[in-house]
C-alpha cells in the first residue's frame, strides 16, 4: 500500500524569513525548500524576497540572484541555462519543470490547473521544492541514482544481429521521423518524478522517461532486438503501472509526450499477441 | 564531498501529493480510481435489493422504504454519479488505449468532458426518474 503522507524525518517546518532588499519596489516572494544533511534538523521552508528590477525573468535567475545576494548556502543544480542540460529540474508552483526555461510570471499563472483545488499563497509567493518523492541530498538537489539505473535498464543503444555495414546503419527519412519527439529527451526527470504511479512504485515501475526511451529504441527501424525489448517490458510493474495519469506529458519541459509513447508500447504488446 | 562520504543521515523524502499541482488529467485519473472502489459499495446496494426482492414482500418493503427515504435517495443519487463517472472514465481510457487523444488540448478536453458529462447525465436520469415517479 502506498504511503500518502511524508515520513517523520521528511515533514516540513517553517524556516527563516530573509529580509526584503532595501529600496526594492518590485518584490517577488519565494518560498524554498531547504534541507541540510549536516544539522540533523527536518526540512524547512525559507522565505526570500527578490528584487524583480534587479533580476532576470526566469526562476533560475531568481535562484541565482538569491544565492549571490542573499543566501550563499542555497543549493541547486544548474548548468546550461537554456533547457538542454536538464540540471535545474525542480517543482515550481506545484509542477515540475526546468527553472531556466520557466518564467517567473509564467509559473504563477498555469493553464492546466484545476480551479479551487490549487491553493495560492496570500502574498503571491512562488513555492519551490525539489523533484517530488525523491531522496534529498541537499536543498533542491534530489538523488537520481534510481532514475539513471532505470534508464540503463532499458538498454538505450542500438542492438543488431546482422553484421555491421561498412559505413553507417542506413535509415529512410520516413523511419527517421519516427524518432522525432523521442530522441530530444534530456533526462531531466521532470516527467518521472511527476508521476503518482512512480511515487508509489518507483522501485518496480520504470517511469515515463525510461519508457519513452524504451519506445525510442523499439520503433527504430535499425534496431533488431524489438522482441527481446518487449519481453523485458512485459511485466505488471515495469510497463503496466502506467495508468495514463499524464502528469508526465503536462510536465515535460521539452513538450515531449511520454504518456503517448507508453500507449504505443502497450499497443505493440497487443499487436504482437494477436 | 560525495553524499555517501558523509556520516550517514537518512535523507528526507521530498514532498509529492502535498505539493503537486492538481491538473485535470490527474484529478480525473484519481476520481476514476476512487469511483471504481466506491462501486464495490454500489454493487452491494444492488445485491441487497435483489436479495430482498427474492426474500418476499416483507424484506422488500423494508429495503424499498430505506432506498425511498431521504438518506437512501441521496445514496442512490451518489451511486448514479459514481457509476456514470467510472463508465465515462472507462470510455476515456479506451480512447487513450488506441493511442488517440494525447495532445495537450485533447487530454484536457477529454478529462473535463467526462466530468461534465457524468454530472449532466446523473441530473438528467434523476430528473426523468422523479418526473415519472
Amino acid at each position: 500500500m502506498a504511503q500518502f503522507t511524508l515520513p517523520k524525518n521528511s515533514q516540513i517546518g517553517e524556516g527563516k524569513t530573509w529580509p526584503a532588499p532595501e529600496g526594492a519596489k518590485n518584490v517577488q516572494v519565494f518560498r524554498i525548500y531547504r534541507w541540510n544533511p549536516d544539522d540533523g534538523l527536518n526540512p524547512r521552508i525559507d522565505t526570500y524576497h527578490v528584487d524583480r528590477d534587479d533580476c532576470g525573468p526566469m526562476v533560475l535567475d531568481a535562484l541565482i540572484w538569491i544565492k549571490n545576494k542573499v543566501d550563499a548556502t542555497l543549493v541547486f543544480r544548474r548548468s546550461c541555462r537554456e533547457g538542454i542540460c536538464g540540471s535545474c529540474a525542480m517543482n515550481m508552483e506545484g509542477q515540475n519543470s526546468l527553472a531556466c526555461t520557466m518564467g517567473i510570471d509564467e509559473c504563477k499563472s498555469p493553464d492546466n490547473a484545476v480551479p479551487f483545488l490549487n491553493r495560492k499563497d496570500k502574498d503571491g509567493a512562488i513555492r519551490i521544492y525539489p523533484l517530488p518523492h525523491m531522496p534529498v541530498i541537499k536543498d533542491l538537489v534530489p538523488d537520481l541514482t534510481n532514475f539513471y539505473a532505470q534508464h540503463a535498464a532499458i538498454e538505450p543503444w542500438l542492438q543488431t544481429e546482422t553484421p555491421a555495414p561498412e559505413k553507417e546503419w542506413r535509415q529512410t527519412p520516413e523511419d527517421r521521423t519516427k524518432l522525432d519527439g523521442l530522441y530530444e529527451c534530456i533526462l531531466c526527470a521532470c516527467c518521472t518524478t511527476s508521476c503518482p504511479s512512480y511515487w508509489w512504485n518507483g522501485d518496480k515501475f520504470l517511469g515515463p522517461a525510461a519508457l519513452l526511451q524504451a519506445y525510442r529504441w523499439l520503433i527504430d527501424s535499425r534496431d533488431e532486438n524489438t522482441g527481446e525489448r518487449l519481453d523485458a517490458l512485459h511485466d505488471p510493474f515495469r510497463l503496466y503501472r502506467c495508468h495514463t495519469i499524464m502528469n508526465c506529458a503536462n510536465a515535460c519541459p521539452k513538450s515531449l509526450n511520454p504518456a503517448k509513447a507508453i500507449a504505443e508500447i502497450k499497443k505493440m504488446m497487443v499487436e504482437r499477441a494477436v | 564531498m560525495a553524499p555517501n562520504a558523509r556520516p550517514t543521515v537518512a535523507p528526507p523524502l521530498s514532498p509529492h501529493l502535498q505539493v503537486y499541482r492538481w491538473t485535470w488529467t490527474m484529478l480525473m485519473s484519481i476520481l476514476n480510481r476512487a469511483t471504481g472502489a466506491a462501486l464495490y459499495g454500489g454493487t452491494l446496494l444492488v445485491t441487497i435489493w435483489l436479495v430482498a426482492l427474492a426474500s418476499g414482500p416483507k424484506a422488500y418493503g423494508a429495503v424499498a422504504w430505506f432506498f425511498g427515504s431521504w438518506i437512501g435517495l441521496l445514496i442512490l443519487f451518489g451511486y448514479t454519479w459514481v457509476l456514470l463517472n467510472h463508465m465515462l472514465g472507462g470510455v476515456r481510457h479506451f480512447i487513450w488505449d488506441t493511442g488517440r487523444g494525447f495532445e495537450p488540448n485533447e487530454r484536457m478536453a477529454l478529462s473535463r468532458l467526462s466530468l461534465i458529462a457524468s454530472v449532466a447525465l446523473t441530473l438528467i436520469i434523476w430528473a426523468i426518474a422523479l418526473l415519472l415517479h
